[in-house]
């Protein structure tokens, strides 16, 4: 019998708190499409993709309806480009991009990612085509997602393919520079990229994945909000320890992930297709009061990038996997807080008053995921500083065995402090200052390949 | 098979009057099958559903429960069913969804929102309501096995509540299993 108190519990969380669950994804393989030249390739991957998604979206909208609960996007991800078109040149992984953009629009999902490579080791000629349509391939697609592993705790980081992605960087907001460079927005660069993250842009349907399955991202930074503000209000601060927030943040991130646990499997159940994971990501939207930025205020720090921000972070990312884990079956994809610039109005506010500076964020996310995410930089800053910044993420994901990521949009024409703005779920932020622009050249000129570390020989 | 009766009694609340009311079943050999009960303010209330032998007639269970100590009396009801029910078949409806409705108090809410059930073919399986201050909530868990389209209830019950002056929030009845039970599939 549910209790009145946890009724009216659940009631505020969904009208009061905007609970959502903040995208359902379907993993669709793509290995099999493989045809004898690049047009038989796309057909079958239009193909491919329109019957395995058909009822997708319809469905969603109707579990979404008959639960109250909104699910804000439904996306599809596949099995990463490069290993589809082994063999193609970067002419026809255009085509293979506008293909799946077409497929995408056909079956009316928000996004689709997976014009990714695998490259943490070595570089085919395939992946260096492929790495070479990237800008081409983004500008000329509104639905496509790309991403590239070049690094990864087992292998070390391809310095190689580091190399060639800050000259991709720079390419695609150069090529997108009418849109402020927006192209660099899709494309994010992975250490240990895991292969069933339902988030972008670096959903991808890894190689080790059935034939279609569907993951779930919940998010809520808003609800977790919520429902700190409640308890601060109702006991008082002064009767509080960090371990009741600890506790409250545990105890919401269950509540939330259950909703999206719900909403997934009813999902999969009614399309008859595998139900994969919940990531237990707080991602946060442009939206006023969606941001995780405000829970590091709430939590203690007047402006996020103050000191003690990397302690909070860390404090609330292991909540909410704790709380969430013992509320889903199955846990994976990126599971943590994310802290996208441009997509959170609270760290963009922060980094236009000065208070958030590169190297705080490149520290706070040591402790959550995923990395670097949607940060606006001058698009004065050269190729070889982009792929060091990255450089440096990628070194805190192989050392420290977890996902790290960069997403960096070098805005054309524009210096730091001016504002840039995508819209909708992107977002807005004024440009991040880089300090030290110009000064690591010869270390990326060196390429080859950083050893893995000593603590990945586990055999 | 026995007989299927179904009795309903209310009194004072005191401790032992669940004990008492369930000894009564026992000295007449029956077999509770379900029970529900409840205090308000003081007072208890309590359906019951037993299976006696053939022999007992709902007088002899009625004549059995009077002789219950209570400050008021005690208010009984039985009646033998009919039509009996296996009491282990009779499941809840999958579609069972959970209204909540919260506003400022005042006369003829209840009546309203279930005036609205009964128009649109909901049954309610359970309501419970609260008054704290001048707020007054309502928790009700309806039946929409005979809805057709759960969006025209939604915009519908949402004039019928702002009429009232109430906010309502409908959720399936899965929602809150998941937010507050442990097991859920």
């Amino acid at each position: 019998m549910l209790r009145s108190d946890h009724i009216l519990a659940t009631v505020e969380m969904i009208q009061k708190e905007n609970l959502d669950v903040r995208a359902v994804t379907m993993g669709i393989n793509l290995l099999d499409c493989r045809g004898g030249d690049v047009s038989e390739t796309c057909r079958r991957v239009e193909e491919k993709i329109g019957t395995a998604a058909a009822r997708f979206v319809a469905t969603c909208e109707r579990i979404s309806r008959k639960y109250g609960i909104p699910v804000v996007n439904k996306r599809i991800s596949v099995t990463p480009i490069a290993f589809v078109g082994a063999g193609f040149d970067r002419h026809g992984f255009v085509e293979l991009a506008l293909a799946l953009d077409r497929a995408a629009t056909a079956a009316g999902v928000d996004i689709l990612g997976g014009f990714s490579a695998q490259v943490e080791k070595g570089m085919t000629a395939t992946d260096r085509e492929y790495i070479a349509s990237i800008p081409e391939a983004l500008a000329r697609t509104t639905k496509l997602c790309a991403s590239i592993n070049i690094a990864s705790s087992q292998k070390g980081i391809n310095m190689d393919a580091l190399a060639l992605i800050g000259q991709t960087v720079k390419d695609l907001a150069e090529i997108t520079r009418e849109q402020n460079g927006f192209g660099a927005a899709k494309f994010v660069v992975f250490c240990n990229q895991p292969g069933d993250n339902p988030f972008m842009a670096g959903a991808i349907h890894g190689l080790e994945e059935a034939d279609l399955v569907l993951n779930v991202g919940v998010s809520g930074p808003g609800v977790i909000a919520r429902a700190l503000d409640r308890l601060i209000n109702t006991k008082g601060r002064e009767n509080l320890g960090l371990d009741d927030i600890a506790e409250e943040i545990k105890q919401t991130t269950f509540r939330v992930t259950r909703c999206g646990e719900l909403i997934g499997r009813k999902v999969s159940e009614e399309l008859g297709i595998e139900f994969g994971v919940v990531d237990l990501s707080l991602a946060p939207t442009p939206t006023v009061g969606d941001s995780v930025g405000e829970i590091l205020e709430i939590l203690g720090v007047d402006v996020v990038g103050a000191p003690g921000s990397t302690a909070i972070l860390a404090m609330l990312n292991d909540a909410v996997k704790k709380g969430g884990i013992f509320a889903s079956k199955a846990v994976g994809g990126l599971s943590g807080a994310f802290i996208p610039v441009m997509e959170d109005e609270v760290l963009a506010a922060a980094v236009g008053s000065g208070a958030l500076c590169l190297e705080k964020l490149e520290a706070m996310t040591c402790v959550c995921s995923v990395g670097l995410d949607m940060i606006p930089i001058p698009g004065s800053v050269d190729a070889s500083t982009i792929s060091a910044i990255i450089a440096d993420e990628m070194a805190l994901g192989m050392i420290n065995n977890k996902t790290t990521a960069v997403r960096l949009i070098p805005v054309p024409g524009k210096e730091a402090g001016e504002v840039v703005s995508f819209g909708g779920l992107f977002g807005a932020s004024p440009i991040m200052p880089v300090r030290n622009v110009g000064k690591s050249s010869r270390f990326i000129a060196w390429g080859g390949r950083m050893p893995a570390p000593i603590h990945s020989f586990k055999n | 098979m026995g007989k299927q009766m179904v009795m309903s009694v209310m009194s004072k609340d005191r401790p032992g009057i669940v004990s008492d009311i369930t000894g009564v079943i026992y000295q007449l050999q029956g077999d509770l099958a379900d029970l529900n009960q409840s205090v308000l303010c003081d007072y208890f209330t309590m359906i019951l559903i037993a299976t006696f032998e053939d022999s007992v007639t709902p007088e002899d269970v009625v004549a059995a429960f009077s002789h219950i100590p209570s400050e008021t009396r005690l208010e009984v009801v039985v009646k033998e069913m009919k039509i009996p029910m296996a009491i282990a078949k009779a499941k809840r409806s999958p579609e069972t969804y959970i209204l909540t409705a919260q506003g400022k108090n005042k006369s003829g809410l209840v009546h309203q929102i279930s005036l609205f059930c009964y128009q649109h073919g909901i049954n309610i399986l359970d309501l419970a309501t609260t008054l704290s201050g001048d707020q007054y909530t309502m928790i009700l868990q309806l039946d929409f096995s005979a809805v057709e389209s759960v969006d025209d209830i939604r915009s519908s019950l949402t004039s019928c509540a702002e009429n009232a002056g109430l906010t309502v929030v409908l959720q399936h009845e899965d929602i809150f299993k998941a937010t507050s039970e442990i097991t859920l599939f």
